[in-house]
């Protein structure tokens, strides 16, 4: 194993060489520019099998990737914020055709205003769309999702496109030392491509996307539900034989840290759970009790998980880097259903929006918040705008 | 259209009504449904129609395949297109019929063998549910609106002619259609992503190529009459078939009647009019 | 190969649900016939989509594949990659799609996949309009046609602009192969598409089809049609290979009214229009003809 300093991209780029994807199509953009080109070098540098098309815009990007994964080839593709919103549309597809795509998502802010930096509404949109979304905090995490990913996506059991996701600037372009997965190590773990399904092939004719009546539908949904259901395992298995082979253990579904006896617990997604790490050990060090709960599988969501740790603590905030208009974070809505019917004060933290930084201080803030709704029981404030100014605070 | 003239009837009569097709993607010419509630009271219901007081059948090739009558209230009543009588037409049951040769009215006042005016007139007749000439408003308004005032006179012109030659009477029936049979597999059974693949079902084969148990046949009003002695097999009929239901034998055509939708084509192009088309 | 030499198997079946008398229909029929077994289809939302492929049942007999509307040719790269990843190569990859989802909705994949120069046919059916909504207006719809979203009103009928240009469009991409046919000329149509199943990289089709239903002439005219719109010069029969233009068929310059007479479509049209549409015509054959001549 190598260890290497490289950036988040570089690290996504470098997951899908080394998991043998054979067709990539993309198209850039700030900031997942750098994923397209470090593949594009990997394939003219002779470091890399792949068909790359350089695709005109996102749209074709995706659909690209859905037939050549329906014509049964491993594929890769990435993207960010308005190239994602213009995939959109074929999003819902490769997942009803079942197809085991894997896409790295740089999160990044979604017009208007425009704004390159980091944020999580531009996926927001696609949490229904049948995409496994999986959100990392470091660039090791990045490499390895990657190849996870393909474990989870392919074979029957799931057979459902996953999103990697990856905070933007904060990830993306951020160097940190990543241990480089060798290609004989990538292959023992990412098995070859088998398509699983029905796929295109002159010499065994099937139909992939048939226009389809209304006594088919419910039970093709209804399949795919249970194949995200199924995810939940996949995942679970997917991250143990990764970690008995390479030692690193990412934590599955979600990632708690000193939660078992914490009064106040925050849950985060994406590079925020970083640095709320930090300020959980520091915070413990002076005697408070509170917890982290890196929330790293969006869908599959971790609703009996996080209920467990939910029925154990005095309160919970969830910290959410994008807002549904109206109603709240996206992650605290979630969460909200998750623990229905339970007596536990919860506080949403809207926060980081359009790269705003997400500092030490603003964690401590939350956690502060936190632990005074854990002691009183009573929370003052549903949601917080974090340092906006003009807002209570 | 129909369904929707006959709610716009009713409406007039100032009634409650409302009308809407099965929500099919067939094209022009395909068996379709559509229904039409009358109350005169606001409608809430917003499913299809299980219990009819009555059925309209345009095409009367259905009754071979289609259990027509399947949920028809007692003391209901069935309109066909038929030349014939109704005592000849066998529903497989006994109720009150009534036919009509709506293909012929509408091809005398159209030119062309589009029943769906002509049929109203006959169910106006046959049940009184509306009058014939809340028909021929409703007609104009909604063939009018979309085809123009001309189209719309024409159309209730055919479904007054339409009343005046519908037989009402009593059928009597035997006929047993055996349960309609569709491949309705569960979540088991259906295939992953719908994939189109190849299956021998109990309803029949499934996947590529299976259209072929769509038999279009029934689409047609007229039919094409191949005269050998004429042909010259120039393979020109076989080239513009839209169906591919024309084959090419040793020394003659072959025409497929399951199949025929009765455009006429290969008439109009034969270069030896060696096709006629008949009804 | 002649007509006699088409095989007899269909790879796109009867029991299909197309209206009666349906050109697209026999264009596909017949295209299939001259590609052949080892052929792939993509095909996008359109009238095509619904008559030969509503599950479970399939007119094909080949791979089929729908996506979405707009990204035929998206989906005809990433198939035709996927066969290179395979070592298919010997397929030939077909996009097939309306006028809408070629000239309007789906130009920018077309156009990106031409210019990558990506190895597929693609074949665009041209019933001038968007059938499989109900007859709205297309880039590709006729001046002065009627449809339902260009209808006709006390103050404006029918389509404002001309035709868009769409092989012009395609010419100009510098592909190895660009060809219009008809289903009224049989054996132009087979050289056509055995001309380009046998070549390699992008080529392109389009193959006019009339529809009676949308054009609102008789089931029976369909052919008919088709034949008076290359006497008319309403289309004309062209290829370019290589970048070598050949006119296939001089029009005979029928006048236009006699091509729109036989349409329900151009009933409206007031004489001073259908001047202004055998204006077009004119100039469009006489510009086709100049054109052919300079990429000799
Ligand atoms: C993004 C999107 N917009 C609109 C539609 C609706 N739509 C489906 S088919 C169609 C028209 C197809 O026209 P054309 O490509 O000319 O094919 P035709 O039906 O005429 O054969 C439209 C507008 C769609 N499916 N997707
Ligand atoms: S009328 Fe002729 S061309 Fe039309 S479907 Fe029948 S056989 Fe084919
Ligand atoms: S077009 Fe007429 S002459 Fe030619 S093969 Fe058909 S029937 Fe015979
Ligand atoms: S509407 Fe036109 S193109 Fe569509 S199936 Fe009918 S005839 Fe063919
Ligand atoms: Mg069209």
């Amino acid at each position: 194993m190598v260890s290497k300093i490289c950036t988040g991209n570089y690290a996504a780029a470098y997951g899908s060489m080394r998991s043998r994807a054979r067709t990539v199509a993309a198209y850039p953009i700030t900031p997942q520019t750098f994923i397209v080109e470090h593949i594009s070098e990997f394939i003219n540098n002779g470091e890399m099998d792949c068909e790359y098309i350089e695709v005109e815009s996102e749209h074709t990007a995706m659909s690209a990737c859905v037939s050549a994964s329906a014509s049964g080839v491993r594929t890769f593709t990435a993207t960010s914020s308005q190239g994602l919103a213009l995939m959109h549309e074929i999003l819902p597809i490769a997942s009803g055709m079942r197809l085991p795509v894997v896409m790295a998502v740089v999160n990044r802010s979604i017009a208007s205003p425009i704004n390159i930096w980091v944020e999580h509404n531009d996926i927001m949109p696609e949490r229904d769309s049948g995409w496994i979304q999986v959100f990392c905090d470091n660039n090791q995490e990045v490499q390895d999702m990657i190849l996870q990913a393909y474990r989870i996506a392919e074979g029957k059991r799931v057979a459902l496109p996953v999103a990697v996701c990856l905070d933007a600037f904060i990830l993306s372009h951020t160097v940190e030392p990543v241990d480089l997965i060798e290609q004989d190590a990538a292959d023992k773990y990412v098995p070859e491509f088998s398509p699983t399904g029905a796929i295109l092939d002159p010499d065994d004719v099937a139909a992939v996307g048939v226009f389809t009546p209304p006594d088919y539908m419910m039970e093709c949904r209804w399949q795919t539900d249970k194949a995200m259901r199924n995810a939940v395992e996949a995942i679970g298995e997917a991250n143990e034989v990764f970690a008995k082979q390479f030692g690193r253990d990412h934590g599955g579904m979600i990632d708690p840290y000193m939660v078992d006896d914490a009064e106040a617990v925050l849950v985060t997604m994406g590079t925020a759970s970083s640095t709320a790490h930090e300020v959980v050990d520091e915070m413990r060090a002076k005697g408070k009790k509170v917890g982290l709960v890196k929330l790293r599988f969006w869908r599959p969501y971790p609703s009996e998980l996080l209920r467990a740790i939910a029925e154990k603590v005095k309160a919970v905030g969830v910290f959410d880097r994008a807002v549904s208009y109206g109603i709240g974070g996206p992650s605290y809505i979630e969460f909200r259903n998750a623990v229905f019917g339970l007596d536990l004060p919860v506080m949403n933290f809207i926060g980081g929006l359009g790269g705003r930084d997400v500092s030490l201080q603003d964690v401590r803030f939350m956690y502060e918040k936190l632990l005074e709704a854990a002691r009183t029981g009573v929370v003052k404030r549903d949601i917080t705008w974090m340092g906006t100014r003009g807002v209570e605070q | 259209m129909a369904a929707q003239a006959l709610a716009s009837a009713a409406h007039a009569e100032g009634g409650y009504a409302t009308a809407f097709p099965f929500f099919g993607a067939e094209r022009r010419g395909a068996p379709v449904l559509a229904f039409t509630r009358i109350d005169d009271k606001r409608i809430y219901r917003k499913t299809q129609v299980y219990e009819p007081d009555f059925v309209v059948v345009l095409d009367e090739g259905l009754l071979e395949t289609v259990n027509v009558v399947e949920g028809l209230k007692d003391g209901g009543a069935v309109v066909v297109n038929s030349v014939r009588s109704p005592e000849e037409i066998d529903v497989g049951i006994d109720a009150k019929l009534a036919t009509v040769d709506a293909t012929s009215v509408a091809l005398e006042v159209l030119k062309r063998p589009a029943t769906n005016s002509s049929i109203l007139g006959a169910l106006s007749k046959a049940t009184g549910i509306v009058s014939i000439e809340s028909i021929e408003k409703g007609i104009m308004q909604v063939f009018g609106d979309r085809l123009g005032e001309k189209v719309g006179e024409r159309n209730a012109k055919a479904a007054r002619i339409a009343y005046d030659r519908t037989v009402v009477g009593e059928s009597h029936g035997s006929r047993v259609l055996k349960a309609s049979n569709k491949w309705l597999p569960d979540v088991r059974e259906l295939p992953m992503g719908v994939a189109g693949i190849s299956l021998d079902t109990d309803a029949g084969a499934v996947g590529p190529g299976s259209f072929l148990e769509n038999k279009t046949g029934s689409w047609k009003v007229f039919h094409p009459e191949y005269d050998g002695e004429k042909c010259t097999m120039c393979n020109f009929c076989w080239f513009y078939c839209p169906e591919g239901c024309i084959y090419r034998k040793e020394d003659r055509m072959e025409f497929d009647m399951d199949y025929c939708k009765g455009c006429g084509i290969c008439a109009n192009e034969c270069p030896a009019e060696a096709i006629k088309m008949v009804r | 190969m002649k007509l006699k030499e088409l095989p007899d198997e269909e790879l796109f079946t009867r029991g299909h649900t197309a209206c009666a008398g349906c050109g697209a229909a026999v264009a596909v029929r017949n295209l299939m016939k001259v590609l052949g077994k080892r052929t792939m289809v993509v095909n996008p939302a359109c009238c095509l989509l619904i008559f030969g492929a509503t599950y479970p049942y399939l007119a094909w007999k080949v791979p089929f594949h729908h996506v979405a509307f707009e990204n035929t040719a998206a989906c005809a790269t990433g198939m035709s990659r996927a066969m290179k990843v395979r070592g298919k190569e010997d397929t030939v990859v077909m996009g097939i799609a309306g006028d809408g989802g070629t000239a309007d909705i789906g130009i920018q994949a077309l156009s990106g996949a031409a210019e990558r120069n990506e190895d597929m046919l693609y074949v665009m059916y041209d019933n001038e309009a968007y059938m499989n909504t109900g007859i709205q207006r297309s880039g590709s719809t006729p001046f002065g046609a009627w449809t339902t979203t260009t209808p006709v009103g006390k103050v404006k009928a029918g389509k404002a602009d001309f035709k868009k240009d769409m092989p012009l469009i395609m010419m100009a991409h510098n592909v190895p192969y660009v060809a219009t046919a008809s289903i009224g000329n049989i054996q132009d149509f087979i050289n056509k598409f055995e001309k380009a199943r046998n070549m390699k990289g992008f080529r392109y089709i389009q193959v006019f089809t009339p529809c009676p239903t949308g054009w609102r002439h008789d089931t029976a005219k369909t052919i008919e049609v088709a034949k008076l719109a290359v006497d008319t010069g309403m289309w004309t029969l062209y290829e370019c290979e290589n970048g070598k233009v050949k006119i296939n068929r001089k029009p005979k310059m029928t006048p236009v009214s006699e091509y729109l007479k036989v349409q329900g479509r151009f009933r409206h049209m007031k004489e001073e229009d259908v001047r202004k549409l055998q204006d077009w015509v004119t100039s469009k054959w006489e510009a086709d003809e100049r054109y052919a001549q300079c990429r000799q």
